[in-house]
């Protein structure tokens, strides 16, 4: 953070970039030179076919491509599922009714301890044939009864975030708690709440490489397949894990921006 | 807690509550409209997926061989050993205890390094931790893994070492690490995950000392410390009680993502149960039994882990 405080020896910025550069390099150099030594032998421009080809002057969409493209869907469809369990579990856990805190609260509990892939497995396997899913939905429910918990903390956070005078104030009014929720707490929560809500959808892409494993056909299985294919495991592998960067820190610095945005807008 | 004010203030008003009143249950407790509601569309999913198993999938429920999942008796000394899934659940914790020592060790040095007053350590520690952690998990393990299993496991010679080991380390490596078989396999495990929780301990680590004032090291500073010795008997030992709460929420999260490895053939508890589940065909008992064995210890990790850090609280709250 600040050098001047941490003491570090102030010398120019140059050197440590230059050896940053220099290391960055030698490691590259030992992976590809590694490799190499086990007769593994690098072919990145096969790697191009999967990502896309021009084809008669139009631009034809390659396999990885089209995987991230259902990646985005995938996402989509379970982020406004995630909104709505996550909505769902805040409301029941601060509700009047014991039950609904209880399933709630059970609900949290069981997706926060155990692992998703188990999670994944449970939903495709054994919800997926009793409620007619096919792979693309059951990952899609998977995926959002995984973030809905999650989701549900940050709508918690979001409604005891508004301050208590609110409250107070709405009840002087003599407004219902249906009333107090829609005019007074709702439009101030949602200022806390919608830049956590990007960053769980950030956290949905990066999740969604788990529904690879029932063959969904996202961005990792393509991937998987692209491998199979052609045995260019460091290329292919490397090519998706540059998607998915390129996807999430964007996504991230966008959520920061509005995360930014919202802060001015408050105060 | 401050829930609680909006929460009453909800509760008084529910409709329903009042007339409720006069049929109390036991300890106090009335069922408001909200209770029944929730209760009967509990009930009625209940009875559709019941229903659903019953008729639409022709699927027996057989319980009765889970038992044998988990236990079995060793046919030449009559004692009772873990069978495939309890087996697959030792695998898993021993895999989360070894990644998690060497996550903590890793995490800590690449910590100390990212909140270094240096440009170059800082650099590096940046690249390792975000690489990691705005990649899919399962995207790193495939990328990782394949380096692992085709450079670093015949360079390191663990299987060939394992193989010729004297009868006594055999039985150390078995209890330590399981089959001497697969130490191979499960060294490529725990370096795969280690590598990876890494990457998020040192962000806890990193948070951990940036969160200590600045006033602290600008009065170490003031007496004469080495930046060093400000770290050591300064900074450090501010920052660890920051830094236990999120480690131990980390260290749960270790166990669930180690279930990640069965993808790459790792043979812990959700390798198995996905075997298991092939060759028996027994999916809702052998998946939901799994989960179970995932969930009792996270959940008695995670309330030991609360409790401990509201004790840690109040204490230091009240300095006495």
């Amino acid at each position: 953070m600040s050098d001047a405080v941490r003491g570090g020896a102030r010398r120019g910025r140059l050197p440590d970039l230059l050896a940053y550069a220099a290391l960055m390099a030698l490691l590259g150099a030992l992976l590809w030179r590694g490799a190499t030594g086990l007769g593994y032998d690098w072919q990145w421009h096969r790697v191009l076919r999967y990502l896309g080809a021009w084809h008669e002057g139009g631009f034809v969409p390659g396999t990885l491509l089209r995987g991230t493209v259902v990646t985005l869907q995938l996402v989509g469809a379970a982020f406004v599922l995630t909104v709505a369990f996550g909505l769902a579990a805040a409301l029941l856990a601060r509700g009047p009714s014991s039950v609904g805190r209880w399933l709630a609260r059970g609900y949290v509990e069981v997706v926060r301890n155990t692992p998703l892939l188990i999670q994944v497995y449970l939903v495709y396997f054994a919800l997926g044939p009793l409620l007619g899913l096919d792979r693309f939905w059951a990952a899609v429910l998977a995926l959002a009864l995984f973030e809905g918990a999650f989701a549900a903390e940050v709508f918690r956070a979001g409604l005891d975030g508004v301050e208590r005078g609110q409250w107070e104030a709405a009840a002087m009014l003599s407004l219902s708690p249906r009333d107090t929720y829609a005019h007074v707490v709702l439009p101030q929560a949602v200022q806390l709440v919608l830049p956590p809500l990007v960053n769980l959808a950030v956290a949905l892409v990066k999740h969604s490489a788990i529904v690879s494993v029932i063959a969904v056909a996202e961005l990792t299985t393509a991937g998987r397949n692209a491998v199979s294919e052609t045995f260019l495991a460091f290329e292919i592998w490397f090519a998706v894990a540059g998607i998915y960067l390129v996807l999430i820190t964007a996504m991230s610095a966008g959520a920061r921006a509005l995360e930014a945005r919202m802060r001015r807008g408050v105060r | 807690m401050s829930a609680d004010a909006p929460g009453r203030a909800v509760s008084a008003d529910a409709p329903g509550r009042a007339v409720s009143a006069h049929a109390p249950r036991r300890r106090g407790w009335r069922p408001s409209w909200l209770d029944l509601l929730l209760l009967a569309l509990v009930a009625a999913a209940a009875g559709v997926v019941a229903w659903r198993i019953e008729h639409h999938l022709n699927y027996r429920f057989r319980w009765d061989s889970v038992p044998g999942f988990l236990v079995r008796q060793d046919a030449a000394t009559g004692r009772w050993v873990p069978n495939l899934l309890l087996a697959g659940l030792l695998t898993t914790l021993r895999l989360t205890f070894w990644a998690s020592l060497l996550a903590g060790a890793v995490g800590l040095v690449v910590g100390l390094m990212s909140a270094s007053g240096r440009l170059l350590p800082r650099l590096l520690a940046r690249t390792y931790v975000e690489s990691i952690r705005n990649v899919p998990n399962l995207v790193f393990l495939f990328v990782f893994y394949y380096f692992v299993s085709a450079q670093l496991m015949p360079a390191l010679g663990i299987e060939a070492w394992a193989r010729a080991a004297s009868p006594a380390t055999r039985e150390a490596i078995a209890w330590l690490a399981g089959p001497p078989a697969l130490l191979g396999n499960f060294a490529a495990g725990v370096l795969c995950l280690a590598m990876l929780e890494a990457a998020y301990v040192a962000e806890i680590v990193r948070a951990g000392i940036q969160a200590v004032p600045r006033g602290q090291w600008e009065a170490a500073a003031t007496v004469g410390l080495s930046r060093t010795a400000t770290l050591r008997d300064v900074v450090l030992p501010q920052a660890v009680g920051r830094v236990l709460p999120p480690l131990a929420g980390q260290f749960i999260s270790l166990v669930k993502d180690s279930s990640l490895v069965s993808i790459i053939s790792i043979q812990e508890l959700t390798f198995i149960a996905n075997e298991v589940t092939v060759s028996t065909g027994r999916v809702f008992e052998v998946w939901l039994t799994a989960a179970a064995l995932y969930f009792l210890p996270c959940l008695a990790l995670s309330l030991a882990f609360r409790r401990w850090e509201r004790r840690a609280r109040r204490g230091a709250s009240h300095p006495s």
